[in-house]
């Protein structure tokens, strides 16, 4: 029986952590939690990035990721396609992040309102960048807030126009007019560094 | 002179032109954008023969590019989270909606009802497969009527396994190993069960993931 002995010199037990998200969503979807923690794993800090590009401070971006995480198990069985889990992630987040701001700006925060940028705007720190990734964080950072979320749900999440007027409860026109401004913003400022 | 019909010096030129926002040959920033996310189709004359449509076409596209990478250094730069956050996520979690169906147990005490769930046989059936090595065992299915004693069950599995493991051997090993474990531990009547593997694992120092693939 030259299968049987063969299988005696058992290969090694794949680690979960190396596991296709296929395989991670299969198995969550059934129960195990395991699984789970590993998507968070892998996840998550990419969708700490993201919250903290919507939300413009760290200070809320642990409760709106653990939300998200929260919501993703609870209706991970209506995720019809495993291997598009990343996405998906990235919109519930997104979705999280917009609901503090709406939240927010119901409550009347100051920060919420589309500030104009003063048109000397580049501080000398973009220009010191070590690279261009660097610059256009720091240059995000300096763009109103309304402008920088258009600019993260179209250019980072892929949203549309009209969705992201739902989202952020504007008319689609007013989007159209915060996403033109970002973009001469950040290409203006985007030009200095360079 | 022969030098003076090198196209270098126009080119040059053109280079070194800032960025224009707001004369764009009529067009503006907002159309660039769309004509980008349409990937230039259908061409428009009037944009692809302006320099300084071409100009802001070019930084609208880099700027595109280096947002999408700015997340992903952002995400990867990050200190590891501390072991509470993660905790915080699995705590907050319910297992309940897992549970599924009751399946059930009998005892030689007429008095007694005994059930197992569905959720727990799926713990059990994923156990006994990873068990097998050389495979992890995705998600699994059990169809038929669990919940009335004797009726037909057939268990669907999805694995994947490892690079360079005999699919055939793994697979038969993994049915052997699901239906020994179900054997023991419940009363189901185990009509089929069928392994789809839908991935191939590499080890950790290959060069995996798809990702470089073109």
């Amino acid at each position: 029986m030259k299968g049987v002995s063969e299988l005696a010199a058992q290969p090694p037990r794949p680690s979960l952590d190396t596991a296709d998200d296929r395989t991670l969503v299969g198995r969550a979807i059934d129960g195990d939690i395991r699984s789970f923690e590993v998507l968070v794993r892998r996840y998550g800090p990419l969708m700490r990035a993201y919250a903290t590009r919507v939300l413009g401070s760290t200070d809320e971006t642990d409760d709106v990721v653990q939300e998200a995480f929260i919501t993703a198990w609870q209706r991970l069985d209506e995720l019809q396609d495993a291997s598009v889990v990343k996405s998906w992630l990235m919109r519930i987040v997104s979705h999280k992040g917009i609901d503090r701001v709406r939240a927010r700006r119901e409550h009347g925060d100051l920060d919420t309102i589309d500030l104009p940028v003063p048109d000397h705007a580049t501080p000398p720190r973009i220009a010191e960048a070590h690279s261009q990734q660097e610059a256009l964080s720091q240059a995000l950072s300096g763009l109103p807030e309304q402008q920088r979320q258009c600019w993260v749900l179209k250019e980072v999440a892929g949203y549309s126009y009209d969705e992201i007027a739902e989202q952020l409860q504007l008319p689609a026109s007013t989007v159209r007019g915060l996403l033109s401004r970002a973009r001469k913003n950040l290409m203006t400022e985007m030009e200095a560094w360079r | 002179m022969t030098f003076s019909d090198e196209p270098i010096v126009p080119r040059r030129v053109e280079d070194t032109q800032p960025v224009e926002t707001d004369d764009l040959d009529g067009h503006t920033i907002e159309e660039l954008s769309d004509y980008l996310d349409r990937n230039c189709l259908p061409a428009i004359a009037s944009i692809d023969e302006s320099p300084a449509c071409q100009i802001a076409l070019e930084a609208l596209g880099r700027l595109r590019a280096i947002s999408l990478g700015m997340l992903e250094a952002e995400a990867l730069a990050e200190a590891p989270r501390d072991e509470s956050w993660i905790s915080g996520i699995i705590n907050s979690i319910g297992l309940d909606a897992r549970a599924g169906r009751n399946i059930p147990v009998q005892h030689p005490s007429p008095t007694a009802h005994l059930t197992i769930t569905e959720g727990a046989v799926r713990g059990m059936i994923r156990a006994a497969g990873d068990a097998v090595g050389g495979v992890l065992v995705g998600s699994c299915r059990l169809t038929g009527d669990v919940t009335v004693p004797g009726e037909p069950i057939s268990v669907d599995v999805e694995v994947s396994v490892l690079w360079g493991t005999r699919i055939t051997e793994v697979a038969d090993a993994v049915r052997k190993a699901i239906y020994t474990e179900l054997l023991k531990h419940t009363e189901l009547t185990v009509s089929g069960i069928n392994v789809t593997v839908h991935d191939v694992l590499f080890h950790r120092d290959e060069p995996n993931d798809g990702i470089e693939l073109p």
